[in-house]
């Protein structure tokens, strides 16, 4: 026993943020309690008809009704705070605060009013067991009420909480997004180009500066594109242009690449990684691994309302059944059709199919009007 | 110090021509001596080469075009000629990953891309010590297909296994024939194709063996060769020629399926 409740009311810090919560609570809770006993008062005088006074009524059931008030939510509050309190306890409480409450309540109303002691109980009520009986259901549906405003603010703080986690959850899952296409600095890719410019720098320093440059260029609009909203189609280029530099150098004559970007198409804004992902799977799961190496297209291109970006490589192409490319370019490209339905809802297209040159073609048809502009 | 009299040779497999010439400039500059046959820039060219110079020294980087380079070691361990000591093999990689963790432990040793001259000159003292000393090679071989046999299914665990295989559905001109994986003798990789050896016939389906194995049931289906698996339920005997190499009998049929030296193991007497 002496452990639960010294749990129950743990010393200093909680007790006194249950103090300072009593003493917001108790001036609003007063007055409801107030009209409360002013109900009481109305009902003893106009129907059950008690051979008191209206005023007498009122002095009697503010007096005790203030103080089973007082003793019985003010201990609760003390005791255990926000919580819901424990069943038998709180009746315990509820009983001490009825008793103290009555003695002491009509006390205090028959001081106030004069009355001589002795005089009230006995005189003044017809029936006393009728009279204790309706004090007893007024306390309990006082109690009942406070009760349920209890619960109901408990439910509201629990929806909040509740809330909160589906926003936490919806953060988690951008956060996870935003860590998925970082993750597309594939540590090979890294250790393999840094190893490159480390012998670069000795054989060929010229062309080690050039490939560093190219470096950081892709690294730096890698990992901060995700989070820009927009980039232009000559800044995707232009970072395209770097990451094949990079891969260029790394796969000497294995690697071919083309880049086409007409002159007015250059201003053109467009969401970040959505071309990007399909030059690197075209890179990683078509050439790279392809013995001969080959050839790589990226091209933009207008046709009436539509912007078409397409990436054409002559690596290793579709797996027959289509299952290889999956698996091997499934997180990105899953990522790409993601991201279109959530920027163009429906309105963008996205294709994979075989390249009539051999190798792979990815195509993406973006909307030209509503302009580019994603929506934040 | 007692040098063997014949030249070391060496063979480097490295896919980035730029890494490739590195490796072998610091090669040059820390050993000398050593022959360095070729830079192949393919896991391909890496087997047939190697196949070809039989080097005593064979640099394989992990992650190359056409074959990996454990896919490479796999498969010269597997085709290896008897009578020729199996080069030792050093493993390059530009990041750690799983299946060097497995080498790590054992004696094979592997190279961080890019190579940093301190840690390749332990790398050559290693190579030079074991060169040296020919007792230890002649367990080369058992060496790394002890090795691979322990490294080599792990891939196929790592995803969620797929369902089992009941029936085999095989396209037969514009038909498609139904075949009981139960009545299937053996599979036998063909080029992008498996030819199926059932009871009732031969007959060729577009999957790999990699996608078909997680599929098969592993008490009933061996695989004894990379491009062979095998239904134990007709497996007869096992038999040693007299060159040593280990082949099956199977119930009604007259061909001999050799066994490779990675899965020999599974057919030794009790």
């Amino acid at each position: 026993m002496t452990a639960t409740s010294s749990l129950a009311a743990p010393p200093s810090g909680p007790a006194v943020s249950r103090r300072r919560l009593l003493a917001r609570r108790l001036p609003f809770d007063f007055a409801i309690v107030s009209v409360f006993n002013l109900a009481i008062a109305l009902l003893l005088t106009y129907l059950v008809r008690v051979d008191s006074s209206f005023v007498e009524n009122l002095v009697f059931s503010l007096c005790i009704g203030s103080l089973v008030w007082l003793i019985a939510d003010g201990g609760r509050i003390l005791l255990w705070g926000e919580n819901s309190p424990p069943k038998l306890p709180f009746f315990v409480l509820l009983a001490v605060a009825n008793s103290i409450g009555w003695y002491l309540g009509v006390g205090a109303a028959t001081r106030l009013l004069g009355i001589p002691p002795g005089k009230f109980a006995i005189t003044q009520v017809k029936s006393t067991s009728g009279f204790l009986i309706f004090f007893i259901v007024t306390c309990a549906s006082i109690t009942w009420f406070f009760w349920n405003r209890a619960r109901l603010q408990q439910l509201m703080a629990e929806a909040a909480t509740e809330k909160a986690r589906a926003a936490a959850i919806a953060q988690q899952a951008t956060q996870a997004q935003l860590q998925l296409l970082q993750a597309q600095i594939e540590p090979h890719m890294l250790f393999n180009t840094l190893a490159t410019l480390q012998t670069l720098i000795s054989i060929d320093a010229g062309r080690a500066q050039r490939m560093l440059e190219q470096l950081i260029h892709y690294l730096r609009a890698t990992l901060s594109s995700s989070r820009a909203a927009s980039t232009t189609l000559a800044q995707e280029f232009a970072l395209m242009d770097a990451y094949l530099g990079l891969m260029s150098v790394r796969m000497g004559a294995r690697l071919r690449y083309t880049l086409a970007l007409p002159e007015e198409l250059r201003a053109l804004a467009l969401p970040p990684m959505l071309l990007q992902p399909l030059v690197e799977n075209a890179i990683r799961h078509g050439l790279e691994p392809h013995i001969d190496g080959g050839d790589i297209r990226v091209e933009a291109r207008r046709d009436g309302a539509w912007l078409q970006l397409t990436v054409a490589d002559t690596g290793l192409g579709l797996d027959p059944s289509g299952q290889a490319a999956t698996a091997g370019g499934g997180v990105g490209l899953a990522n790409v059709r993601e991201r279109l339905q959530a920027l163009y809802g429906g309105a963008a297209r996205f294709s994979l199919s075989p390249n009539p040159a051999g190798g792979a073609l990815a195509r993406l048809d973006l909307p030209l009007s509503p302009p580019l502009a994603p929506p934040p | 110090m007692n040098r063997p009299a014949a030249p070391i040779r060496a063979l480097i497999a490295e896919d980035e021509p730029v890494l490739g010439y590195a490796l072998l400039q610091a090669l040059q500059r820390l050993w000398p001596e050593l022959a360095i046959g070729a830079v192949v820039e393919n896991g391909v060219a890496a087997v047939r080469e190697a196949l070809a110079q039989r080097p005593d020294v064979l640099f394989l980087d992990i992650k190359m075009p056409g074959k990996t380079g454990l896919e490479a070691a796999r498969e010269l361990a597997e085709d290896w000629p008897d009578g020729t000591p199996f080069p030792l093999i050093v493993f390059v990689t530009a990041y750690d990953d799983y299946a060097l963790q497995a080498f790590e432990q054992a004696a094979v040793d592997y190279v961080m891309k890019p190579v940093n001259d301190a840690r390749l000159a332990q790398t050559v003292a290693r190579l030079q010590a074991r060169l040296a000393a020919h007792a230890a090679r002649d367990g080369e071989l058992e060496r790394i297909v002890r090795q691979l046999s322990a490294i080599l299914p792990a891939p196929a665990q790592q995803s969620p296994p797929p369902p089992r295989l009941t029936l085999i559905r095989a396209g037969v001109g514009n038909q498609i024939r139904l075949i009981p994986v139960a009545e299937v003798l053996y599979f036998e990789a063909a080029d992008k194709y498996l030819n199926v050896v059932s009871t009732g016939g031969d007959v060729l389906i577009r999957t790999s063996l990699k996608e078909l194995l997680p599929q098969l049931d592993p008490e009933q289906f061996w695989q004894i060769h990379r491009g062979t698996v095998v239904n134990l339920r007709f497996v007869q005997a096992a038999q040693r020629d007299e060159a040593g190499k280990l082949s099956l009998r199977l119930t009604g049929r007259s061909e001999l399926l050799p066994v490779s030296r990675l899965f020999a193991h599974l057919f030794r007497q009790m």
